[in-house]
């Protein structure tokens, strides 16, 4: 099985558990008054003027706090965006990473396919809420620190 | 090693174990089993797959327990028939990596098979398996792997079998009922 086919078969996991969780824990956790409800393709009619960037900013910090908590159990450490579309989102520490020997070419590589789950599940969980969007990540280790990553995404306009 | 003393150890050393959520732990196993169904055409491909799968997981598993538990000043005392190890296996294993506890039943009288009960299956809570017509009508005819065959929790058989060969026990385990079939108990 080629690197890429399996890259991309642990995307596809992480996405189809990222979309299924994001609906578990959306359900119990309100998004704020202007969001329509998960799973709702017509965005326009639920209440008049909601702005779609605003509802694209409340959905990644619900990514970054409620749904990494779940699964990282912590948040996203740092949270960028040019408000056009664009968000990184960096985590200083993801504890999968976190056992990794430092300053290891092989374990690089490897990191960079776990990554590949995360950003799948990064893809589902904003599918769900339905914002479809095309999620990439770049591993930060800086050869003490093997757990360092950034999540890049960009929403499809 | 007494019943209820197995079973506070169990429910000590879980207490110690980082956990995860449950609904992440199904869900990703939920989305494992699917892809393999994708893979695989028939259903005996993914259960053996899945039981591959287990035997990897509890080689590494028995390593943890019994380093865990010395850590943790738990006593183990060595098992000196099947019949203990069943106990140990049910009621402290699977407890501490699991969080639910197996009952022991139905030894063989020379002491050599036993079977283990799990009343609640974390890994089904979100789970259906379609009944044989069912999966007829989903592969159409054409052939493609038969759902209702495939045994969900296969990869806790593997698992078993994997700790089990770390201590020199050679066992074969197999799925007799499945709640996910109708049955009330795996």
């Amino acid at each position: 099985l080629s690197a890429e086919r399996a890259a991309a078969k642990i995307e596809r996991l992480g996405f189809d558990v990222g979309y299924r969780l994001c609906e578990r824990l959306a359900q119990s956790k309100p998004l704020g008054p202007g969001l329509p409800p998960p799973g709702s393709a017509g965005a326009a009619a639920a209440g008049g003027a909601v702005d779609p960037a605003a509802m694209q900013l409340e959905a990644v910090k619900f990514l970054c706090k409620e749904f990494w908590t779940e699964v990282f159990r912590k948040q996203i450490d740092k949270l960028q965006t040019n408000h056009r579309g664009v968000f990184v989102l960096k985590d200083h520490e993801l504890r999968w990473l976190r056992r990794l020997p430092p300053e290891d070419e092989t374990a690089r590589v490897a990191a960079i396919k776990m990554l590949a789950f995360p950003c799948g599940l990064i893809r589902g969980a904003l599918s769900n809420l339905g914002i479809a969007a095309v999620v990439s990540c770049d591993f930060l280790a800086d050869g003490k620190n093997m757990a360092a990553c950034s999540f890049n995404i960009k929403i499809k306009s | 090693m007494s019943k209820s003393s197995a079973s506070a150890s169990g429910h000590a050393l879980w207490s110690k174990m980082p956990k995860a959520n449950a609904e992440l732990f199904a869900l990703t196993y939920g989305s494992l089993v699917t892809e393999l169904i994708r893979d695989y055409d028939n259903a005996d491909e993914v259960n053996s797959q899945l039981d591959r799968i287990g035997h990897s997981i509890g080689v590494r598993c028995v390593d943890e327990f019994l380093s865990k538990a010395e850590v943790s000043g738990i006593n183990i005392p060595p098992c000196q028939t099947m019949k203990d190890t069943a106990d140990v296996v049910a009621r402290i294993g699977f407890r501490m990596f699991l969080g639910v506890s197996a009952e022991v039943a139905n030894h063989a009288p020379d002491g050599s098979a036993f079977s283990l009960f799990l009343y609640d299956n974390p890994l089904s809570i979100f789970v259906e398996l379609p009944t044989a017509e069912e999966a007829a009508a989903i592969n159409g005819g054409s052939g493609g792997c038969d759902l209702s065959k495939i045994k969900y929790s296969n990869v806790y058989c593997g698992v078993i079998r994997g700790a089990l060969e770390q201590v020199n026990l050679k066992v074969t385990c197999r799925f007799v009922k499945d709640a996910l079939r109708g049955d009330e108990v795996n």
